[in-house]
This record gives C-alpha cells, sequence and structure tokens, in this order.
C-alpha cells in the first residue's frame, strides 16, 4: 500500500523541479563555467537540505503519529544521553565541512580576477550604467530605451519592457573579463543572472568580478540596489559576441568616439545640435525634467520656460557640467563629452518654446570643462 | 590532567555528562580549567587558521 506513495512523491518532486526550471522560480544555469559551478553548489546544497528535512520531520511526523496518547503511548523521562548528544552535534559539523568545502572551492574562482584580457569599469549613476573599456579608450553611457509611454501605460508593453537599453555592453566570448565596479552618487548593484554577477558598486570603493562568457547572446539584468526613484529604471544588457565580431565593434567603436572628439573643434549649425541634443535630452534629461521639460516638482525643476535658466548662460551651463552641490542634479563633465554637452545645452535653450536661438559650440564646452 | 582536557573539549561542543559535570565541579581548582580552555581555543584559532592558509593556497 506505501508504494504508490512513495511513487507518486517521488513523480511530484520530479514534474515540480523540473516546472521550477521553466517556470525560473530556480536560479539559472548561466552561460559560464563559473555560473554553472554556482549552480551545481547551489543544487547540492538545496539536496542536502532537502534530505535533512526529510529525515527530521519524517522521523517527527512519525513519532507523532506511532506514539501518539490516544494509543496509549508513555512519555519517555530519562534525563541525558551523552552518545545521542555527542552524534547529533558531530553529525552536523561534519555535515557543514562538508558543505564548506565546495562552497570555498567556488568562492574563490569567484574572486580570482587575475590574468583577464580586458578591463571593463562599469560605474553605476542614477540612473544608468556607464562603460569605459580600459585601455581601450571606449566608454559611453548605457540608458534604459522603454519609451516613458509604456511606463505609464499609454501604450501596450514590449518585448523587453524595462530591460531594454540603448547600447548594451558588449562582450567578447572565450577571454576573460574582468569588471572594475564603482558608482557615482549612491550603491547601484550590477546584477545579470545568467553570468552570475551581482556586484554592489560603491561610490569610493572599486570592487572586482569577473565573466568568461561560453556562448554568444544577450543576457538581461537590473539594478539590484535600491538607489532612488528611477531604480527600476536602469536595466543591465549585456551582448556577447564572437571574438572576432567584437574585435571589429570595439574598432568601429575606437573611430566613432574619435570622430566625435575631432567633432569638438567644428563649427556646429543649430539644427545639427538640437537633432542631437534632442536624443541625449531624451536619455539622459528626461528621467527627472520630464519629457516635455515641465519638470516634477519639488525636486526637479521646470526647464521649459525657466526663466533665469534661459537669462543667464554661463549659469546654465555651468549647471550642466558641474552639477548643483546639495541637489539631485549631478555633474555631466565626465559622463557626457564636449558635443553632446554642448548639444544638451543648446536643445533646452530652444526647445519647448525657450527659443533663445543660442548656438553652443563644442569647442566652448570644452574650454570650460578644462578650467 | 587528561580528564580536564576532555571536560574543556566537551564543553567546546556543548555537550557533557551530568556525572562528570558533578565530578569537576567537586575536585579540581577553577583556575586549571579556565588555563586548558584558554590553551585549547588558542589551539583551535591555530588550526582554522592553517585551514585558512591551506584554503587559500
Amino acid at each position: 500500500m506505501h508504494l504508490p506513495w512513495r511513487w507518486l512523491l517521488t513523480i511530484t518532486c520530479a514534474v515540480s523541479c523540473s516546472q521550477a526550471q521553466a517556470n525560473g522560480w530556480n536560479m539559472p544555469v548561466g552561460v559560464t563555467d563559473l555560473s554553472r559551478d554556482i549552480y551545481n553548489l547551489h543544487m547540492t546544497i538545496f539536496w542536502i537540505c532537502v534530505v535533512i528535512g526529510l529525515i527530521v520531520f519524517g522521523a517527527m511526523f512519525y513519532s507523532l503519529y506511532r506514539y501518539r496518547h490516544a494509543k496509549g503511548a508513555k512519555p519517555a523521562n530519562f534525563h541525558e544521553n551523552t552518545t545521542v548528544e555527542v552524534l547529533w552535534t558531530a553529525i552536523p559539523i561534519l555535515i557543514l565541512i562538508g558543505m564548506a568545502v565546495p562552497a570555498t572551492a567556488t568562492l574563490k574562482k569567484m574572486y580570482d580576477t587575475s590574468d583577464a584580457d580586458l578591463d571593463v569599469m562599469i560605474i553605476g549613476q542614477q540612473w544608468r550604467w556607464r562603460y569605459e573599456y580600459l585601455g581601450e579608450d571606449v566608454a559611453f553611457n548605457s540608458n534604459m530605451s522603454t519609451p516613458w509611454e509604456q511606463i505609464h501605460g499609454e501604450e501596450e508593453h514590449g518585448e523587453h519592457y524595462l530591460l531594454d537599453v540603448d547600447e548594451p555592453l558588449v562582450l567578447p566570448i572565450n577571454r576573460k573579463v574582468r569588471f572594475l565596479m564603482t558608482a557615482d552618487d549612491v550603491i547601484h548593484s550590477w546584477w545579470v543572472p545568467e553570468l552570475a554577477v551581482k556586484q554592489d558598486t560603491i561610490p569610493g570603493f572599486i570592487n572586482e568580478n569577473w565573466v568568461k562568457i561560453n556562448e554568444p547572446g544577450i543576457y538581461r539584468g537590473q539594478c539590484a540596489e535600491l538607489c532612488g526613484v528611477n531604480h527600476g529604471f536602469m536595466p543591465v544588457v549585456v551582448h556577447a559576441m564572437e571574438e572576432e565580431e567584437f574585435d571589429s565593434w570595439l574598432a568601429e567603436r575606437k573611430e566613432a568616439q574619435e570622430q566625435e572628439a575631432m567633432g569638438v573643434d567644428r563649427e556646429w549649425e543649430l539644427d545639427d545640435l538640437m537633432a542631437r541634443g534632442e536624443s541625449v535630452y531624451r536619455a539622459i534629461c528626461s528621467s527627472c525634467h520630464q519629457s516635455e521639460g515641465q519638470g516634477a516638482l519639488p525636486a526637479f525643476p521646470a526647464l521649459a520656460n525657466n526663466q533665469p535658466m534661459i537669462d543667464d548662460f554661463d549659469w546654465h551651463l555651468d549647471v550642466v557640467i558641474n552639477g548643483v552641490s546639495g541637489a539631485a542634479m549631478p555633474a555631466f563633465r565626465s559622463t557626457l563629452n564636449p558635443v553632446e554637452l554642448a548639444a544638451v545645452v543648446t536643445y533646452t535653450r530652444n526647445a519647448w518654446g525657450n527659443d533663445t536661438g543660442d548656438v553652443v559650440q563644442p569647442a566652448l564646452v570644452a574650454e570650460k570643462i578644462a578650467q | 590532567m587528561w580528564s580536564v582536557v576532555k571536560s574543556v573539549l566537551a564543553a567546546l561542543i556543548g555537550v557533557q555528562s551530568n556525572v562528570k559535570r558533578q565530578q569537576d565541579f567537586s575536585s579540581g581548582k577553577p583556575l586549571i580549567f579556565i588555563v586548558t580552555a584558554i590553551v585549547i581555543t588558542l589551539v583551535f584559532v591555530l588550526i582554522l587558521v592553517g585551514v585558512a592558509l591551506v584554503a587559500a593556497r
């Protein structure tokens, strides 16, 4: 009679376990050797806990049922049993040591950031990620690209709602990439489950982590440390490429960035700056100052018809470059390049009826930054 | 001396029989238990340091 029960239990367990994997209840196996190690460690410890649970609760429920009062069971009243006490102390010690050995081995691998082929600095900012490929002169911001209309419920949610960015972090497969992680303002946490990386980024500290991705693909994650009002709107997207593809991407990126640097010295037209400025504004500024520059008081002032800003050009430029100490406005001198800064200041001085006609040249901004 | 070490080791894992406890309280001075306990704790710490050094290699 007890056989069907056991079978039922086994089947239920097997089904629920595979279901857990399929539904994403369990952690993902991931796409790096280390993420597999971590997954296996997690499952090993999970099954140890399951077995302990079954034994302990099994013994408990069996005793409750078998020796119940209704059947006339009499309680034992001996005081001590040193052998049993030593056993139930020693067995957990052995189990804990047995779990500590594989756990320590995995931890050691996680902390071994030596011999990296590529160094990437990851900087958390309110509310975006900035990636700098160290020694390669390539750096960019990665902003969420989910439109605000979707967030405000005016449009249908897209496929990767809140998990899409304008520029993903591009990484090569089969190479060891070391992450150096910090933040500009408050504590953020860079988390990509498929890569088994979840690391706090802390202002004034540099944390290290690393990945060596096995399979090309797009891996998504989120900020995992509450960092302010738009904490939910700074996703992480990693695009892992074949090595040759990555090398050509990096070369292309480098050239584009050199082109951009050369753009500082040339004279820009109002229309070009406005077009560029609008995209910078949407990506960087609109999360606080809102899409039409209407602001969100009390923290985020309106930019449309902001008379002090319109009247005082130098002050406006200074606020964008150096931020406002003690307020939510950060300094953008290292987040945006001179062309982007000039474009966005030009845009905000001419959009939404501000119509000052001012054209801010990138060369002037570069000069201000250098001061 | 061996019985003192055994008592201290028993205290370390928190298991001791009542008979032994009565024995310890009736004979022997507290100081010898305290000194033995400090020495054994130091040895325990050194063992942990040794294990950590081996594991870190």
